[in-house]
């Protein structure tokens, strides 16, 4: 290894953690939380305010929590409990569903991580 | 009426060494990947030792023939695959061309492997961007493929010390000037 290659395997891998935190740290933070029942939106709710909400579905009432502009499912009627494992949200297009109860919850931005999701 | 070509020592050069490399790139070809699109580019030995031995206009030569014939033999001439293959390879080789300029006793192979893999993706990837997926998720992508292309880089680069180092025992075929610096 001559220094010139130092020089090389340095800059390449010191280069690494700089595209990382280039392309995948800037997903904007979203701003809005839309909790969804059956598909109809029932309510909306900024994420800069800590709050807490009960949603009522077929099983039973859901709780969700907004804390310090992130948002997550902290109880659910459900077996599996799928949406609270999820955790916190906070990118722009980041959810949580509960599919048994038939309840979602969706991070909305101006900048969204993702357009569609299809399953 | 007989054709005839005059064919040099330095074409017969040429002619092995590429083989060499096709053979390479097509077994690699045949390897599975991890992820779509990311290999080890184990042909890029053949282009770095050329380089290091016979110098950068064989080493042109050698890895612009492995993109044609390559192509040719897998059957990806023309395609998007081979746009991507052959603009990796033009990239990299002058980025090989302005290093191997470099004053001192400049670039070793591992320095030559990872600078030619990293030009590699980069090259690719700003031709998938502009002629073929111009989103801009696929940016998300770039860090995943720069650090395949650096891992890539080192264990390619290792070879290639590796086999130079076999070579320089046997000094068979060495350039006249390397072997003059010893």
């Amino acid at each position: 290894m001559t220094r010139a290659d130092w020089v090389i395997v340095i800059s390449a891998v010191a280069l690494l953690p700089f595209l990382y935190a280039l392309y995948w740290g800037n997903a904007a933070p979203g701003d809005r939380v839309l909790v969804l029942v059956n598909g109809k939106e029932v309510l909306a709710a900024s994420l800069a305010t800590d709050q807490e909400f009960a949603v009522d579905g077929p099983l039973g009432t859901s709780h969700i929590k907004v804390h310090g502009g992130q948002v997550r499912f902290t109880d659910s009627p459900c077996a599996n409990k799928l949406c609270v494992h999820t955790g916190w949200l906070h990118h722009g297009g980041e959810f949580a569903a509960c599919l048994p109860n038939r309840v979602s919850l969706v991070v909305s931005g101006l900048n969204n991580r993702y357009d569609t999701i299809n399953f | 009426m007989q054709l005839t070509l005059q064919t040099t020592r330095e074409d017969h050069r040429i002619a092995w060494l590429a083989a060499l490399a096709i053979t390479i790139h097509i077994a690699e070809s045949a390897l599975p990947s991890p992820i779509p699109g990311i290999k080890p580019g184990l042909a890029n030995i053949v282009t770095i030792i050329v380089l290091m031995q016979f110098g950068w206009t064989t080493a042109v030569w050698v890895a612009l023939l492995r993109v044609v014939v390559g192509s040719l033999l897998v059957g990806t001439f023309l395609s998007p695959t081979f746009m991507l293959s052959l603009g990796g390879a033009v990239a990299s080789l002058a980025v090989l061309g302005v290093a191997s300029r470099l004053p001192g006793r400049g670039v070793g192979p591992v320095g030559y492997c990872v600078l030619a893999a990293m030009t590699h993706i980069a090259a690719q990837f700003w031709i998938a961007y502009w002629l073929f997926i111009p989103h801009d998720a696929l940016f998300h992508l770039l860090p995943v493929l720069m650090t395949a292309a650096v891992i890539a880089g080192l264990v390619t680069g290792v070879i290639a010390h590796a086999v130079l180092d076999r070579l320089s025992d046997t000094d068979y075929g060495r350039h006249p000037a390397a072997a003059a610096a010893d």
